[in-house]
This record gives C-alpha cells, sequence and structure tokens, in this order.
C-alpha cells in the first residue's frame, strides 16, 4: 500500500477564457513544467512517479492532483509558479490557489463540499441585482437530496447535482 | 535489586554529568574539488568558475537548487581546483550537482571532490599528497 498524498486546487484566472483550458492534461503539463523549473531534474522525477490529474471541474475551476507522501512538500511549494495553462495552442495566464492537502480522496472530497456551501453563500452575498439572486436562490434550491442506500449506519448524504 | 545490600553499605553520591552530543552542528561544509577539462582548451576564470557550479545547481535542483549559498574562497586557475563552501544542509544537494555535471560550454569536463569537511583547517592537509623525503 503506498501512501499518498491529494492537493486540492483551484484555478484563477481573470481571463474567462481560461475555462477551456481546464482539462487534465493541460493542467498536468502545466505542473509538471512548473515543478522542473523551481526543483529541477531531481525534483521533477521525484514528483512524477505517482503524479496525476485525479479530478477537475472546468465550471468551479476546481483541480485534484495526487502525488506521493515523500513529496508532496516539492509539489506544493511549485503550485505558485504556474503561470499559464496551454491547450490547442492557445495560453492563457492563471493561478492556482491551494485549497487543501488530504491523504485520501474522502477527506478531499469532504472539504470540498463544505468549501462550496461557503462559496455559493459568499456569491448570494455579493449578488449585485435582484435578477442575479434570484437565479442563484434557484439553483441553490434545485439541489437535492439523494437518499443512499447504505448497509452501515451512519453515512454522510452527498449533496446531490453540482 | 539487590536493595539490602545496598543499603548496608554507606553509597557515595551519584556524580550528576550531563553529555551533549552534536551532530554536524557545524554551519558551512568545505569541499575541495578540482575541474578536469581533458581538452586543452581555454582555462574558465574565476566568475566563470562559479556560473559552472550554479549552472550545476539550476539543472538538476531547478531554481532552489541556484539560489543555495555557495561561495568559492580559493580558486587557481592553473590546476583548475577551488574550495567551495556551502550551508551544510545543501551539501548533498551541491555534491550532487558537481557530480553530474558533464559539459562546460559544449566541451566534456568532469569534477573531482578531492576533501570535505565541515571545518576548513582540515582541508590545508593531505595525505594522499604527502610526500615523504
Amino acid at each position: 500500500r503506498l501512501p499518498r498524498r491529494y492537493v486540492l486546487c483551484e484555478v484563477v484566472s481573470e481571463d474567462p477564457r481560461c475555462r477551456q483550458c481546464i482539462e487534465d492534461r493541460a493542467v498536468g503539463l502545466a505542473v509538471r513544467e512548473a515543478i522542473g523549473r523551481v526543483h529541477g531534474d531531481y525534483g521533477l522525477a521525484c514528483c512524477s512517479i505517482s503524479f496525476t490529474v485525479k479530478y477537475l471541474n472546468a465550471y468551479t475551476g476546481t483541480v485534484l492532483l495526487r502525488c506521493r507522501k515523500d513529496c508532496y512538500r516539492l509539489l506544493c511549494s511549485a503550485l505558485p509558479f504556474v503561470r499559464q495553462l496551454e491547450s490547442r495552442n492557445q495560453r492563457y495566464p492563471c493561478s492556482l490557489n491551494t485549497l487543501h492537502v488530504g491523504g485520501t480522496i474522502r477527506t478531499c472530497q469532504k472539504f470540498l463540499i463544505q468549501y462550496n456551501r461557503r462559496q455559493l453563500l459568499m456569491l448570494l452575498q455579493n449578488c449585485t441585482n435582484e435578477e442575479e439572486r434570484r437565479c442563484v436562490q434557484k439553483s441553490l434550491l434545485s439541489c437535492s437530496l439523494t437518499e443512499e442506500v447504505s448497509q452501515s449506519g451512519d453515512e454522510e448524504d452527498d449533496d446531490g447535482t453540482e | 535489586r539487590g536493595l539490602e545490600g545496598r543499603m548496608a553499605r554507606a553509597e557515595p553520591p551519584a556524580a550528576i554529568f550531563e553529555r551533549r552530543v552534536l551532530r554536524s552542528a557545524a554551519e558551512h561544509h568545505y569541499l575541495r574539488v578540482r575541474l578536469e577539462l581533458p581538452d586543452g582548451g581555454a582555462r574558465p576564470s574565476v566568475a566563470q568558475f562559479k556560473q559552472l557550479v550554479v549552472s550545476a545547481l539550476r539543472e538538476l535542483h531547478g531554481e532552489v537548487g541556484a539560489a543555495l549559498p555557495v561561495d568559492v574562497l580559493t580558486y587557481e586557475e592553473k590546476t583548475l581546483s577551488a574550495i567551495l563552501r556551502v550551508i551544510s544542509s545543501g551539501l548533498v544537494k551541491l555534491w550532487s550537482a558537481l557530480t553530474l555535471l558533464g559539459f562546460y560550454q559544449n566541451r566534456r569536463c568532469a569534477f573531482r571532490v578531492l576533501q570535505t569537511s565541515p571545518f576548513l583547517l582540515a582541508l590545508s592537509g593531505n595525505s594522499r599528497e604527502l610526500v615523504l623525503d
């Protein structure tokens, strides 16, 4: 059993067209290039052993990266040096914010659920006009709780549609 | 354990002493290195030598490695040997970068590390090059 670390980060960009660049190959290449620049050949080889992009959400800009436990510090210290995402011959400037580092996907998922809840509340507060407010409220209310058929007793219900 | 016997005899008071072991307490490590350039071309000056060391660090350990505080304390252009000083925590990075350096301006080269010590005084003598009359 190999110990792993999962790093949850979000892509922050001023250019709205950057969203279409958020795909696993582009993000993986950008992170690897940043590690190569900051930590050299040794860091790149060390971190690439078990490195993948596990999960991506282009709408919210959330990215979940996986690496080995021995080198997660190299990875985390190189994330602020990612400057741009490139895909299909188009590059857009962006930056990566680290949200959470966890040992399993489940802890990262728990954190992401709470974080998204807080973000939705902040979105509601920052609405400037009534139209936006109604849109946000409608999408909040349309989230449904799905009852999971679980064998063991207490199982946390996921917030339904994202 | 044998308390009855001990209490019968008078015990001298136990001496209080403290032992401190410091491992790798020195701040800097010193390396005596020699650059081997087998082709008889132009020899690097001291600034070019330092640039070579920093570029070796940058290749293997990236920008973080290139920012390691390395000093060239002495340099002899004739024999291409030098004494480098590095922070102790960076010794492994520096030594590995020097080992894996292969080219200087597209010429084959190699670094030989002759001596290393946390004390500069230890580099003044080398029993391998000792000449006994």
